[in-house]
C-alpha cells in the first residue's frame, strides 16, 4: 500500500510539475514578449521596457519558472497587472465562491444522477424508464449556460424567486449567499446528472443479472431489499470513480456558468484576466484549476487503492 | 438495415443530423436575409412575417444567423473530429503494433497528460495563446480529442492483433503496416465511428462555449454561443432571442449522440440487451 501510495503521489507531483511547465511555456515563453501583449498595440516602448522591469521579465526564462513554481507553494504569486492585488489574496477570495458552488453542484449531481439512474434500472424497459433515459438525453444535450440562462429566465424574471446574478458575499449571511449559487449549481450539475444517471442505470442493470442477486432473492429478500442492500451498493463502484472525475469537470465548468450569473468566482475571474490580457494572473489561475483536476484524480485512484486491494496494481 | 430502421432513437438521430445537415448546406446559397445586415430601425423585432424568428438587438434577422450559425457549427464538429481521429488513429495504432516498447510508453504518458487537463482549460489555454478565432478553436477542440480516439484506438486494435488470422498474416509475411491498413483499420472502424459522433456532439457543445465566452467564433462570423452572450442582456425585452439559439445547440448534440447511441447499438448487437 505504501509503495502504491508513493507512486501514485509520485506520479501526481510529475503531472503537476509538466503542466506547470507546458503552462508557462505557452503563456510566458512562446508568444514572445508578455510586457507587450499585456499593454497592446499602443504601448510605447519606454512603457513596455518599464512592464519588463516591473514584472523581472529580463531575468533568464528558467529562473523565472522557477520563482513562480516556489511561489505557487508559498502563496506569492506576484502582483496581478489588472488589479493591482497580491493574486495569492485574489485567488483566496473568489475560491470562497467557486468551492461552495461546485461542492453544491457536486451533491446535487449525485443525488440526482443516482436516484433516478436506480429508478430506471428498477423498472428496466417501462414507461418510466424510458423517460428518465429521454430526459437524460436532453440533459446531456443542453449546455450547462443554456440552463443557466433558462433559469434566469423562469424562476428570476418571470417568477422573482431567485436573483439573477451577482453575489452578496458570505458576511451577508448564509441564506442570501446561498440562494445566489442554488441556480447556478442546477444548471452546473444538471448535464452531469445525466452522465451519472446513465452510468447508474448501466452498472445497475449489470449488478442485477450477477449471481449474488438470485441468491439473495432465493434466500427470501424482497425485490426493493435487494435492489438496496445488493444491487445499488455494488452498482455504486463505477458510479463514485465517475463522481471523482466529475469534480474536476464541475471546477471547469464554473468557469462558463460563473460567466452566466456575474458571480464572482474563479472562472469569471479568469476569463476576466484573459480579457484582460493579465498574463501574470491567467498562468497562476490556469495552473490551479489544473491542480484541482489532477490532485482529485489521484486522490479518487487513492480511495480506491485503500478500498480495493486489486486496483493497486492495475492503475499505477 | 430492417434493424436500423427499428431502431427508434437511432432513426430520431439520422433524420435530425440529416435534417441539420440540410440546414447547414442550403445556408451556403440561401439565407433569407444577409446574416451581417444590421437595419436599427427593426431592432429587436418579435417573430413575424417578415422575420420569422425576429431580429436581434442590431435589427440582424435571427433565422439566417441561426443557420450559418449551424454550418458554423458543423464546420468546427467536422475539423475538430476530423483532427482529434485522424491523429489519434495513426498515434494509437502505433503505439498498439509497438506495444510496451518506450515509443508506447512515451505516447500513452504524453496524452494521459493532455486528458489531465480539463477540456474547457486546454482550449482556453490555446485560445489565450493563438488569440481568439473559429479556426483556432478548431484546433483548439481537436487537441484534446487526440488523446480520445488514440486511447480507443490502441485498446481496439491491441484486441485485433491478438485474433489467430492476425497471426496468420504476419506468418504469411505481412509487414507491419499492411497488417495495420488491411486487418487492423477495417475492424477498429465501427468503433471509431460510433465515437467519431460522440465527439461531434461534443465538440458543438465546447464551440458553443467558447462562443459564448468570447473566444471562439469571432463576429460578425455568427455562432450560436455568441448569440445567446448577446441574448442575455436583453433577457426580460426579448427573451426569445435566448430560446432560439441555446435550441439548436440542444437539438444538434441531441441528434449526434442518438446518432452514435443507435450505431453502438447496432455494430455491437451484444450491447443491446441492456
Amino acid at each position: 500500500m505504501v509503495r502504491f501510495l508513493i507512486k501514485r503521489l509520485a506520479a501526481m507531483g510529475l503531472t503537476l510539475f509538466f503542466a506547470a511547465l507546458v503552462v508557462f511555456g505557452v503563456l510566458e515563453v512562446l508568444p514572445g514578449d508578455p510586457a507587450a501583449t499585456m499593454l497592446g498595440l499602443s504601448a510605447t516602448p519606454d512603457t513596455i521596457a518599464a512592464l519588463r522591469l516591473e514584472l523581472g521579465l529580463d531575468a533568464p526564462p528558467l529562473a523565472r519558472f522557477w520563482g513562480w513554481v516556489v511561489g505557487f507553494f508559498s502563496g506569492n504569486l506576484g502582483i496581478s497587472y489588472t488589479y493591482r492585488v497580491a493574486v495569492g489574496g485574489l485567488i483566496a477570495e473568489r475560491m470562497a465562491v467557486t468551492l461552495p458552488l461546485a461542492l453544491m453542484a457536486l451533491a446535487l449531481a449525485a443525488s440526482l444522477g443516482i436516484a433516478l439512474g436506480a429508478l430506471a434500472a428498477a423498472k428496466a424497459n417501462t414507461r418510466i424508464d424510458a423517460l428518465v433515459m429521454g430526459l437524460a438525453q436532453l440533459g446531456l444535450a443542453i449546455p450547462n449556460f443554456w440552463f443557466g440562462i433558462l433559469f434566469v429566465l423562469l424562476f428570476s424574471i418571470t417568477l422573482g424567486w431567485f436573483p439573477s446574478g451577482g453575489f452578496p458575499g458570505w458576511r451577508e449571511g448564509l441564506f442570501p449567499a446561498i440562494q445566489a449559487l442554488v441556480l447556478p449549481a442546477f444548471a452546473l450539475a444538471l448535464p452531469q446528472s445525466a452522465v451519472l444517471a446513465r452510468i447508474t442505470r448501466s452498472s445497475m442493470l449489470e449488478t442485477l443479472s450477477e449471481d449474488y442477486i438470485r441468491t439473495a432473492r432465493a434466500k427470501g429478500l424482497t425485490r426493493g431489499q435487494t435492489l438496496r442492500r445488493h444491487a445499488l451498493r455494488n452498482a455504486l463502484v463505477p458510479v463514485l470513480t465517475m463522481l471523482g472525475l466529475q469534480f474536476s469537470y464541475l471546477v471547469a465548468g464554473t468557469i462558463i456558468v460563473e460567466n452566466v450569473f456575474a458571480l464572482p468566482g474563479l472562472g469569471r475571474l479568469l476569463v476576466q484576466a484573459i480579457g484582460g490580457h493579465d498574463l501574470i494572473l491567467i498562468k497562476s489561475l490556469v495552473l490551479f484549476f489544473v491542480a484541482a483536476a489532477v490532485i482529485t484524480n489521484a486522490l479518487v485512484d487513492i480511495a480506491y487503492g485503500f478500498a480495493d486491494p486489486r486496483l493497486r496494481v492495475a492503475r499505477t | 438495415m430492417r434493424r436500423a430502421l427499428s431502431h427508434p432513437s437511432f432513426m430520431i438521430g439520422v433524420v435530425l443530423s440529416a435534417a441539420i445537415l440540410a440546414v447547414a448546406l442550403i445556408s451556403l446559397v440561401w439565407t433569407p436575409y444577409d446574416p451581417g445586415q444590421m437595419r436599427i430601425i427593426m431592432r429587436l423585432k418579435p417573430p413575424g412575417a417578415d422575420f420569422w424568428l425576429g431580429t436581434d438587438q442590431f435589427g440582424r434577422d435571427v433565422v439566417s444567423m441561426l443557420m450559418v450559425g449551424t454550418r458554423n457549427a458543423l464546420m468546427v464538429g467536422l475539423v475538430a473530429v476530423g483532427l482529434g481521429l485522424t491523429a489519434g488513429l495513426v498515434l494509437g495504432m502505433l503505439a498498439a503494433r509497438f506495444q510496451g516498447s518506450f515509443l508506447d510508453e512515451a505516447l500513452m504518458r504524453s496524452l494521459d497528460f493532455v486528458f489531465a487537463f480539463p477540456a474547457v482549460l486546454t482550449a482556453i489555454l490555446i485560445l489565450t495563446f493563438m488569440g481568439p478565432g473559429l479556426a483556432n478553436a478548431m484546433i483548439a477542440i481537436g487537441i484534446f480529442n487526440i488523446p480520445v480516439f488514440a486511447r480507443q484506438a490502441r485498446g481496439a486494435a491491441l484486441q485485433v492483433m491478438a485474433q489467430d488470422y492476425v497471426r496468420a498474416a504476419r506468418l504469411a509475411g505481412c509487414g507491419t503496416f499492411s497488417i495495420l491498413r488491411r486487418h487492423v483499420l477495417p475492424n477498429i472502424a465501427g468503433l471509431m465511428i460510433v465515437q467519431a459522433s460522440t465527439q461531434f456532439a461534443l465538440a458543438i457543445l465546447a464551440e458553443a462555449g467558447l462562443s459564448y465566452l468570447g473566444i471562439g467564433t469571432q463576429p460578425p462570423n455568427p455562432s450560436w454561443g455568441r448569440m445567446l452572450n448577446d441574448a442575455q442582456t436583453f433577457l426580460s425585452r426579448a427573451p426569445l432571442l435566448a430560446i432560439f439559439p441555446g435550441a439548436a445547440i440542444a437539438l444538434s448534440v441531441l441528434a449526434f449522440n442518438l446518432l452514435g447511441d443507435g450505431l453502438r447499438d447496432l455494430l455491437d448487437p451484444r450491447l443491446k440487451e441492456r
